[in-house]
């Protein structure tokens, strides 16, 4: 077997049941491997001690061999792992622990997947960077002078680096799949309902969903075969049974695939020649397998960051209503009245990027410009909505570069984070419309930096999307690149 | 797009959040340059003769179920026996 730090799911469940390493064994190996790179990486909030690790999932584990049975994961500090610190990389939250245990941790830790600790993200997810959290910023795996893409750049760079095999983030404009493209590896956002957010902390509730970072494809539908399904304390979880995502995974594409290129994406302004040409090669790598090419064209979802902008902070303002000092997490130390401690409180608590989104939100919200803002925005949704549902009658599926640049370096956007946000342009129509996104990657730039492409679906397509991904990556190599100084 | 130094004291005063004097100017750029960004919408929106999508709320019953208070009052930065702490409102 090839080094554990790289290996798949598959493989460590095959030595785990060869009794060539025991569950606690193969847990310390990626504490260990946090304890040596995690400084300079920074990607993980906390690690758990091991014996909590192994009698949280032993005491809630319902069969003795899951489909994750002594597989650890880390989770992005989002989502409630019950009696852990949960901060969503916010000073705000500080101290907080979680009551409970969200669906997902609790899907896991039935399955047998031992949950290692909590990731570093943007703060409260607002970012595409990770360069907006309290914990400091996290570094990528294949430069450590750039960021790994955010908002969920911890949980992705910790894969990305073979510290852990899989991981899960969360997706409102892009969080997965721009880190999983900054990072070299697969990163799936499911259909809006798909995976129940019943413990993620919300930021944008009409368009966030939990999404899975894995190496491999197979490796996420393995994941997702556990997560997806009806939960009852979601309402907005769609009533779809529990299955196994990996049983199309045969190497082939579908008969008479058709694939649709949004050529608004690939000939974007400010596109990197290097991106735009291995996005090709990859588009050509498709059709040799047989999918049938087709350029498309989408003329709303041009309008898909503007209308993320006005959505996302609109519902964050309320959401992240509830962090007033009263209840839980951090209080100002010096106010007087009840004012003063709401407003020192959230002033003091939140991060720049957080409080500057919750002024857009309330500005897009208030009287007088609702009605430009807001209204218009809904409207924009549902005419991008129905152009979506539109071109999904003439392809299966679209596919689109990830990003317009490989990783920046830190700091290149501390004085634009307009020109940052921008980046979501890529991504959130995918959000906006609720449909399922997969992110792949397909080669490196002359700087040995990832790049990646994304293949969209219509609702409740992952199972085809992890079809082709698995299909491409059975011609191609780069999910089994690693970046050299963590192949150690 | 234009935002106001009063504009901006408003939603701060709507938001509960403080802004210092020397964030107002920055805060000032970073809202128009966002915002100018968005008001496209405002251009599609009204070409978009969409119908509006029907939401449906989906509700169930409620069922009393019995619930300690104590580990969520810990959390709280000031509490005491069943209630949390807060500054004199009155």
């Amino acid at each position: 077997m090839k080094s554990l730090a790289f290996a798949s799911i598959d493989e460590l469940k095959k030595s785990l049941s060869n009794n060539e390493i025991s569950r606690e064994e193969l847990l310390q190996f990626y504490i260990d491997r946090f304890d040596k790179f995690n400084k300079q990486l920074n990607v993980a909030i906390e690690i758990f001690d091991k014996d909590s690790i192994l009698s949280r999932t032993n005491s809630l584990s319902l069969k003795a061999e899951g489909v994750l049975a002594g597989i650890p994961g880390i989770l992005k500090d989002n989502i409630s792992q019950k009696d852990r610190g949960l901060t969503c990389a916010s000073k705000i939250l500080e101290g907080f622990v979680s009551p409970y245990d969200a669906t997902v941790s609790k899907r896991l830790m039935a399955e047998g997947a031992l949950l290692i600790g909590r990731s570093n993200m943007d703060e409260f997810a607002m970012g595409a960077s990770n360069e907006f959290s309290a914990y400091g910023k996290a570094y990528n795996p294949w430069n450590v002078d750039c960021v790994p893409g955010g908002s969920s750049g911890g949980s992705v760079a910790s894969v990305a680096a073979g510290l852990v095999p899989w991981a899960l983030g969360s997706e409102t404009g892009g969080s997965v799949r721009l880190p999983a493209a900054f990072c070299g590896i697969v990163g799936l956002k499911p259909t809006y309902g798909l995976i129940s957010r019943y413990g993620l902390v919300a930021y944008a509730s009409s368009l966030d969903q939990i999404g899975i970072a894995t190496r491999s494809v197979k490796d996420n539908a393995l994941v997702l075969s556990v997560l997806a399904g009806k939960d009852k304390a979601d309402s907005t979880s769609l009533p779809v049974h529990k299955q196994d995502y990996t049983k199309l995974l045969d190497g082939k594409l579908p008969e008479g695939l058709t694939i649709g290129v949004l050529e608004n994406m690939l000939n974007a302004e400010g596109m990197d020649p290097e991106v735009k040409n291995l996005v090709a090669l990859a588009i050509k790598e498709l059709e040799k397998l047989g999918a049938k090419i087709k350029f498309i064209k989408i003329p709303a979802i041009d309008y898909g960051a503007a209308v993320y902008f006005v959505l996302s902070r609109a519902e964050a303002a309320s959401n992240l209503a509830r962090f007033d000092g009263v209840r839980y997490g951090y209080r100002h130390k010096d106010a007087k009245t009840l004012d003063e401690m709401y407003k020192w409180t959230r002033h003091d608590g939140f991060g720049d990027e957080v409080r500057n989104r919750i002024f857009i939100g309330n500005y897009v919200l208030s009287a007088g410009h609702a009605s430009d803002f807001y209204s218009n925005a809904k409207k924009a949704q549902r005419l991008m909505r129905a152009q979506i549902a539109d071109a999904f009658n003439d392809v299966d599926l679209f596919l689109a570069p990830t990003q317009a640049a490989p990783a920046f370096k830190v700091g290149t956007f501390a004085d634009n984070h307009l020109q940052m946000d921008l980046m979501d342009y890529f991504t959130c129509f995918a959000n906006i419309a609720g449909v399922p996104g997969l992110a792949l990657p397909c080669g490196f730039t002359k700087n040995n930096l990832p790049v990646g492409f994304q293949l969209i679906g219509p609702h409740l397509s992952e199972e085809l999307l992890f079809q082709v991904g698995h299909a491409y990556e059975q011609v191609t190599p780069w999910h089994t690149m690693h970046p050299e100084m963590f192949d150690k | 797009m234009k935002i106001t130094r009063e504009e901006v004291m408003k939603i701060s005063e709507m938001s509960k959040l403080e802004i210092k004097e020397s964030e107002v100017s920055g805060l000032i750029d970073h809202l128009q340059a966002v915002l100018t960004y968005a008001e496209r919408v405002c251009q599609i929106g009204e070409d978009a003769d969409e119908p509006s999508g029907k939401n449906v709320n989906i509700m169930r019953d409620d069922t009393a179920c019995a619930c300690d208070a104590g580990p969520l009052l810990e959390q709280a930065p000031e509490e005491d026996d069943d209630f949390f702490i807060v500054p004199k409102i009155l």
